[in-house]
């Protein structure tokens, strides 16, 4: 107000001419709106971009805006309501802080889904696309042409085609409009195992900086229950910002609104435009919002609510439709936008579920699926706001008079990663975490078609086990059709002092019958181009030695065509596809008959061999042929080797030893795998106790147990059929030393758990040097293991050198071992010399001959190119 | 002889007894002890299976018996394979692998040790199969099945599919019937129409150091005699609780004037579950010990050897060690 | 087929005077590990004339056996060489009664069915 009167405003039209004058001049002045006034161009954006959520750009159209409160003939009223609702609210969240939204609230979140991103992406495209059609066509049409101004032509016909392909190949989404730059939107789908695939289609990517300091949109929100899974989230920088979907969960898509708008009116809504400002805020009248529009006011607003949940009950509007009041804000929202998470529950009418024995009868039969449930209005979908309004009861018993939803289970508050395990809620939560990030990693099946797939990696076990100690989560998965892991009997005991720090000790007569084998498929690839000149690359069949009359041997895996032949083995070195490329392929239209060949073959570069399983000839987008090699290697577990049960116990092999040195029991067992009881103290992982109790318990009775999350086999029921199969009843025998022979004093806890072959194997990752290759410019051995380099001696290793004083060793280290150069100085002007020659002072009078780093004899060098000269003093060494 | 010395099996711990008189695990041994200590005696005995007791030795030769029996004693398993066509689902390696696993009749006694990991194959050391299986569509077969067993031909590769190759005068040595796999039905892989396999398959001498498949036994392992004593009189719904705790058999319930009281039948078979301590009650009426110099022995075989001449094998085997390494120090 | 042969030992004692000293050894058996070691220490140990006997695979990955003596009286090697006799005559004896109780078990059970 008092701006007002100090810029002399008094009229809705000195508004306006104010607020046009404070208007940025269009950049770029077209036809159509050229002959605005600062007035219209005002109103256009108060129209357009105030409550708009979308801003305004060269591309658009005041009419075709989407605003998200809709102005109909520059009718303001609508605008002004909600406008003042804002004041009103910002009022009073400064006067009580309970009217302050939480940002980090669920109900307030909305995700993005692949169709929401991309129609975003195509209406960006399409808008450019358009805009530049149309300033070609306003540049071009007013000149005089003889042909007629024909609009196709000038139509590019892939601009949109291209730019999502860009977008989705790359995963950059740039949308000009929103000003809006993302990295990673798209991912390629992880088929390292069947679980990663699925925990990858769960994701949930968070838009926050990961850089940030903040703990909110990180922790654990409440109102994520049942929704997100608690579990699944990767350690590190992505802690808390990276999430996974629940078991049941689904995420919205957007709904027509109108239906709503319509049903809304006829319960009792009366149209904001027809309500005075005073009932606005009248006693016992609500404002009802439909997906943050204000519709109008209610009074009756129970009724409206249960008129909208008895219609989508009965499904005469979208299951997905929620409502629910806000008692804080006196306001009903009806949402019907896409990007909502919600999930189903039991309806619970007169203090009974509606979902019944009988039902659950039918639907063992098949004669009911889930759909039908939904249909019959016995489940519904409830999303985070709504789900707050409701009373849920966790289990049957729980349900009272006030209770208006049940839990279908409450197992499905995990997602697909933390359903895997067994008993989680008896681990220390940080213990799942982990073995959600490490589900991902072991090794298994990938699928049904994974015999016919050419991945870059592929890892499979050769002899899969389903869990003895399954969940309802693995089941509903698929999980124990596609499994990734096998059941080792583990004997918790200390044996060695191979087992430290948590490395197993593995029994090699298991190893032997297939324990841990496992097969990695690698891809290799080639690409046979074509050139200008009309040349193009060829293959050519093995070279024949002339004496021996064999291939030579680098070609013997090569069939006749030049392509290595299934079933060979490759060794080290040897070739794949013996590919010559043309040398001269530049010049076009040079159709010499003698085209000259540089070989380029495909090789085979791995210390271990490996069989060539398939090869595939195929062509690529530009039909240029393309050949895949599929070569495999079987793997026996090794020292080294990483391995992992189902409850984040991540350790190594230490020490693989001779079945008979194994401890054995009365029943002649002896462990696969002797695991430290260190591990277990300062982990806390009970469930993998209970585990081993259920597993072993299975196998007397000859069944699976369950492990399922908050239910699953009671430890007490365990305990009595390990008994009545004359166990002890808490799983601990009598054990046998297989060195000495003599009894254990201790009673050793053993049966079956879940052990998870983990991607890492010490034959990708061992390294060693002692000479090899150097890069070129420094002469300092080369980085790396793919490139055979030296571990390097780093920044903190020399300070210990320092610290210690071992001079002698930092030069060894440094110098003699990396890239020691004899290098001549001139005396007399400090400056190099060269074979004993300074060319400065032309003479070799005072050159001596000196040792140091090659790196310095560059920088040197390179000093002097610069023309700056670096000059030497040289004293004596004994001085 | 006196008392055999002995081990507790306590709630948390197994704690020795010590005895008052020299036993098998402190005396001086002599030859003249222990033959009037040892004592063997069958047991059961069956086609795989052999329960023995082995009575009044030293767990360390006990259990030095035990290991040999696992790891020394050879027997003959498949060890090369010649991939000659493949065309199943299965990879060569995993499928040479499973054939390696499959135990062989054939008589270890009767062949040598290679002498060389890539020697030539000899007629001394080596056993050739051949393993050429097809998968067909079958004509004849129920056109209204769509059971795989019906429709096809040898969709399913046994062991059976092996068919032994003689070289050389074998021929004469053997006869088809003692060698090849022990049983017919172990599966191999699975085939579609189309599908082939066409295999040599080369058997060598080994023993269960090198790989697991030449072990000669599933399993050989020994227990030390259980020994369960009631120190209290225990009756009524007790003593059926107490029968429960121990594995069938071992503790009987007998009438005497009408109550129940728990007797102790056989304490062989007790495979120390130790579940009576789960009970408050009955935890001070029982002791369970174990007879340190009594082992019952089980050799499970596999089927290549016959259980008893896997025990009298591994006896030799220890023996002819000693005799060599005696030779080795007297030529010293 | 085990390769075998013995390392010279220094006394560590006190009392083992200088020199090589014949009554304390140690012996280094190739390709053994526990089997014979075990066995063999038990029945060297009921030597009288053995103060100490006692074996160790150093590296389980390494298969080797280091057997060590030191006696009262008299050389190690003998103790050794006793030893491998009394273990065969074990196990002749074991085969014996072995032998004798199958075909007894055999007899009996033939005579049942």
């Amino acid at each position: 107000m008092e701006d007002c009167k100090n810029l002399n405003i008094f009229t809705q039209e000195s508004a306006l001419r104010h607020l046009g004058s404070k208007l940025v001049a269009k950049r770029y002045v077209t036809q159509a709106n050229k002959v605005k006034t600062p007035e219209d161009e005002a109103i256009d954006l108060l129209a357009t971009t105030i409550l708009a959520h979308v801003p305004v750009d060269e591309y658009n159209f005041p009419t075709t805006i989407l605003a998200h409160v809709p102005v109909d003939e520059y009718n303001f009223r609508m605008k002004s309501i909600y406008l003042g609702v804002m004041v009103k609210r910002v009022i009073d969240a400064e006067t009580d802080k309970k009217f302050l939204d939480d940002r980090d609230y669920y109900g307030n979140k909305r995700l993005e889904l692949a169709g929401s991103l991309l129609s975003l992406m195509f209406e960006d495209v399409f808008k450019r696309f358009n805009w530049e059609l149309k300033s070609i066509a306003e540049k071009t049409i007013p000149k005089i042409r003889a042909t007629q101004f024909d609009v196709v032509k000038y139509m590019k016909s892939d601009l949109i085609t291209k730019c999502l392909v860009f977008a989705i190949s790359t995963g950059n989404w740039t949308i000009k409009r929103f000003r809006m730059e993302r990295l990673g939107v798209t991912q390629v789908l992880s088929r390292l195992s069947y679980i990663s695939a699925l925990g990858m289609m769960t994701r949930v990517n968070s838009q926050f900086e990961k850089t940030r300091k903040v703990s909110g949109p990180r922790s654990l929100q409440p109102s994520q229950w049942g929704m997100l899974c608690p579990c699944d989230t990767p350690e590190g920088e992505a802690c808390g910002l990276v999430k996974n979907l629940a078991l049941t969960t689904h995420i919205t898509t957007e709904i027509n609104d109108y239906p709503l708008i319509r049903l809304a009116n006829n319960s009792g809504v009366q149209d904001i435009n027809m309500v005075s400002a005073d009932k606005l805020h009248a006693q016992g009248t609500f404002m009802v919002f439909l997906n943050g529009n204000i519709i109008g006011v209610v009074e009756n607003y129970k009724r409206l609510i249960n008129i909208f949940r008895t219609m989508r009950r009965k499904g005469y509007i979208s299951g997905y439709v929620s409502i629910y009041p806000s008692f804080l804000h006196k306001c009903i929202y009806i949402c019907s936008d896409g990007g909502r998470l919600c999930r189903p529950y039991i309806i619970v009418q007169n203090s009974l579920p509606l979902v019944t024995d009988n039902h659950m009868v039918e639907l063992e039969k098949g004669i009911r699926t889930f759909d039908d449930f939904l249909h019959d209005g016995l489940i519904e979908y409830l999303d985070v706001n709504e789900e707050n309004d409701s009373f849920i009861a966790c289990y049957e018993r729980d349900v009272t008079e006030q209770t208006t939803h049940l839990e279908i289970a409450p197992f499905t508050l995990l997602g697909v990663c933390a359903g895997l395990i067994p008993y989680p809620h008896h681990n220390q939560s940080p213990r799942n975490t982990y073995q959600c990030a490490m589900g991902k990693q072991a090794m298994g099946t990938i699928g049904y078609n994974q015999k016919n797939r050419m991945d870059t990696l592929l890892y499979n076990l050769v002899y899969p086990q389903c869990p003895m100690v399954k969940t309802k989560t693995i089941e509903l998965t698929n999980f124990d059709k596609l499994p990734a892991g096998q059941n080792a009997t583990v004997a918790v005991m200390s044996y060695s002092g191979y087992d430290i720090e948590d490395a197993l000790i593995i029994n090699k007569a298991s190893i032997d019958r297939g324990f841990g084998r496992c097969l990695v498929y690698k891809t290799s690839k080639c690409i046979m181009k074509r050139y200008a000149n009309q040349t193009f690359d060829r293959i050519q069949g093995p070279v024949i030695d002339t004496v021996t009359n064999q291939p030579t041997w680098r070609h013997t895996v090569l069939d006749a065509d030049g392509i290595g032949a299934p079933g060979e083995l490759v060794q080290n070195k040897q070739v794949l596809v013996n590919k010559s490329v043309p040398t001269v392929s530049a010049i076009p239209g040079s159709t010499n008959t003698t085209v000259e060949y540089k070989d380029v073959p495909v090789g085979y570069k791995n210390t271990e061999p490996s069989y060539i399983e398939k090869v595939l000839i195929s062509t690529n987008e530009e039909d240029s042929t393309l050949i895949k090699l599929l070569l495999r290697q079987t793997r026996r577990p090794e020292i080294g080797d990483k391995f992992s049960s189902r409850h984040g116990q991540k350790g190594v092999i230490g020490l693989v030893v001779e079945q008979e040195d194994m401890p054995f029991n009365e029943h002649g067992i002896c462990p696969d795998i002797i695991m430290n009881p260190h591990g277990f103290p300062s982990r806390m992982t009970v469930g993998k106790l209970i585990e081993l109790l259920a597993g072993k318990a299975g196998l007397v009775e000859g069944k699976f147990h369950y492990g399922t999350a908050f239910e699953g086999s009671k430890v007490h029921d365990l305990n009595e059929e390990l008994t009545r199969n004359g166990f002890h009843y808490e799983g601990k025998d009598v054990f046998y030393s297989g060195i000495t022979g003599e009894i254990l004093e201790a009673y050793i806890f053993s049966g079956p758990v879940y052990y998870q072959k983990l991607k890492h194997m010490v034959q990708d990752k061992i390294h060693a040097r002692a000479r090899g290759p150097r890069a070129v410019l420094t002469r300092q051995p080369t980085e790396g293991r793919s490139r055979d380099g030296g571990l390097r001696l780093g920044e903190m290793e020399r300070d210990c050198l320092i610290g210690y004083g071992a001079s002698m060793m930092l030069v060894e280290r440094l110098m003699v071992s990396s890239d020691q150069c004899d290098v001549d100085v001139c005396n007399k002007c400090g400056r190099l010399a060269y074979c004993g020659w300074c060319n400065s002072c032309k003479s070799s009078g005072q050159v001596s001959s000196i040792t140091m780093p090659y790196a310095s004899k560059l920088l040197l060098t390179e000093l002097e190119a610069m023309n700056i000269t670096a000059r030497l003093t040289l004293t004596d060494y004994c001085q | 002889m006196g008392v055999p010395p002995t081990v507790t099996l306590e709630e948390h711990k197994i704690s020795k007894n010590v005895s008052r008189c020299p036993t098998v695990l402190d005396e001086h041994w002599t030859f003249k002890t222990f033959k009037k200590r040892c004592r063997i005696a069958i047991v059961r005995y069956e086609d795989y299976e052999i329960e023995f007791d082995f009575i009044g030795i030293h767990p360390a030769v006990a259990n030095t018996f035990r290991r040999i029996m696992i790891s020394e004693v050879p027997t003959v398993a498949i060890e090369k394979v010649h991939v000659l066509n493949n065309t199943s689902i299965m990879q060569d390696e995993v499928l040479t692998h499973r054939l390696g696993l499959i135990p062989l009749k054939a008589d270890p006694k009767l062949f040598e040790f290679k002498a060389e990991v890539d020697a030539e194959p000899r007629e001394q050391d080596t056993l050739e199969f051949e393993l050429k299986v097809k998968c067909m569509y079958n004509k004849d077969s129920n056109k209204n099945s769509s059971l795989a067993e019906d429709m096809y031909i040898n969709n399913y590769v046994y062991s059976k599919h092996i068919k032994w190759k003689p070289i050389g005068s074998q021929k004469d040595k053997f006869s088809e019937e003692n060698l090849g796999p022990v049983h017919d039905d172990i599966l191999i892989t699975k085939m579609i129409p189309g599908q082939e396999l066409d295999l040599k398959l080369f058997a060598i001498k080994s023993n269960g150091k090198d790989h697991a498949k030449f072990s000669p036994v599933a399993t050989a392992f020994y227990r030390m005699l259980p020994e369960i004593s009631l120190v209290k009189e225990v009756e009524g719904e007790a003593a059926e609780r107490l029968q429960k705790c121990f594995s069938p058999g071992v503790i009987g319930l007998k009438k005497d004037n009408g109550r129940v009281i728990a007797v102790v039948n056989d304490a062989r078979y007790d495979f120390s579950s130790r579940n009576v301590y789960r009970y408050d009650d009955l935890k001070d009426a029982v002791v369970m010990r174990k007879v340190q110099d009594h082992f019952i022995f089980t050799i499970e075989s596999v089927g290549a050897i016959k259980p008893d001449d896997i025990f009298r094998e591994a006896i030799n085997i220890l023996k002819d060690k000693c005799t060599s390494l005696l030779q080795e120090l007297n030529s010293l | 087929m085990s390769f075998f042969h013995t390392k010279q030992v220094i006394s560590q004692l006190a009392d083992a005077g200088t020199g090589i000293d014949e009554s304390s050894k140690t012996f280094v058996f190739e390709d053994e590990g526990h089997t014979l070691g075990n066995a063999l220490r038990y029945m060297i140990v009921n030597n009288p004339n053995v103060q100490f006997c006692g074996y160790t695979v150093p590296h389980p990955s390494e298969s080797k056996m280091h057997l060590r003596i030191q006696m009262f009286k008299g050389r190690a090697v003998d103790a050794l060489k006793k030893g491998l006799e009394d273990l065969v005559k074990m196990c002749d004896h074991s085969l014996l009664v072995f032998n004798e109780e199958m075909s007894i078990y055999k007899s009996e059970h033939d005579s049942k069915t």
